[in-house]
């Protein structure tokens, strides 16, 4: 089981997309690359959950722990999401009222990537 | 009747996505459950045994026994010890990562038990109950 992890540069926001499977056994690899982000100093982070095929506790875990990262150096890390079955996971777990979520990459980093 | 699989798969992460799998393709034999249903109920197995290796240091094995019947599709989870305390806590957990699988949990499955099995095991049964409409329609003339 893969996870597929790429880390582009749009309009002043790093966009992680990931692809794959987050769960116990895929989830470090997603921690690590979000604290080497937040390390390289990147502030403002998108991450782009349309290539997740599925995503558990674990998952919530690392993008909450992102969040807190990144904030505790005055930055915002997002998501991008449309898809159902992730959508459900956030609602029920209360996090769509901590993440922004926007519908495509272009509306995040069109929006607010001004910086 | 009820169809039976049993899987033991050693209590470490890259074993999780087995177990999901699993489990998935056998809810998905008989009709009655919705694809999203499904989803959920493979949800509900990672969330499990992801409880189960934290809680036993990725030592051990997890024993599932998956029940497959015309009313219910059930999922018996088995591990050594107090593996799935993370899962259903002696007290309500602060706004953590055991939180989001308690919340994920008691969401996503009709019913989840926890259970004392063999001696020294603790098991967790998960239940969704098919669809009554969906299953009636397995009768319907073609």
């Amino acid at each position: 089981m893969d996870l597929g992890l790429d880390v582009k540069e749009r309009n002043g926001w790093a966009v992680l997309s990931v692809q794959g499977e987050v769960d116990v056994y895929t989830a470090p690899q997603f921690r690590e690359q979000l604290i080497q982000l937040v390390d390289q100093g990147q502030r403002s982070i998108l991450v782009d959950l349309e290539g997740v095929e599925f995503l558990d506790s674990t998952g919530l875990g690392v993008l909450v722990g992102g969040l807190k990262r990144v904030r505790s150096h005055d930055g915002d890390l997002a998501l991008v999401c449309t898809q159902r079955r992730i959508l459900k996971v956030l609602e029920i777990t209360g996090l769509t009222k901590v993440f922004t979520i926007h519908d495509s990459v272009d509306a995040a980093v069109g929006g607010n990537g001004q910086g | 009747m009820d169809s039976v699989v049993e899987l033991e798969i050693p209590a470490r992460p890259e074993f999780v996505g087995i177990a999901r799998m699993a489990v998935g393709a056998l809810a998905g034999i008989r009709p009655g459950l919705p694809y999203e249903r499904i989803d959920d109920l493979r949800i509900v197995v990672s969330e499990a045994c992801t409880s189960a290796i934290e809680a036993l240091g990725e030592e051990g094995n997890l024993r599932l026994r998956c029940i497959d019947g015309p009313k219910t599709l059930e999922v018996r989870i088995e591990a050594p010890g107090a593996a799935f305390e993370s899962a259903f806590p002696p007290d309500e957990p602060g706004p953590d990562v055991d939180s989001f699988r308690i919340s994920l949990i008691r969401a996503l499955v009709d019913d989840a038990e926890l259970r004392s099995s063999t001696p020294g095991h603790t098991e967790l049964c998960l239940i969704l109950h098919r669809d009554a409409a969906s299953t009636d329609g397995e009768n319907l003339p073609v």
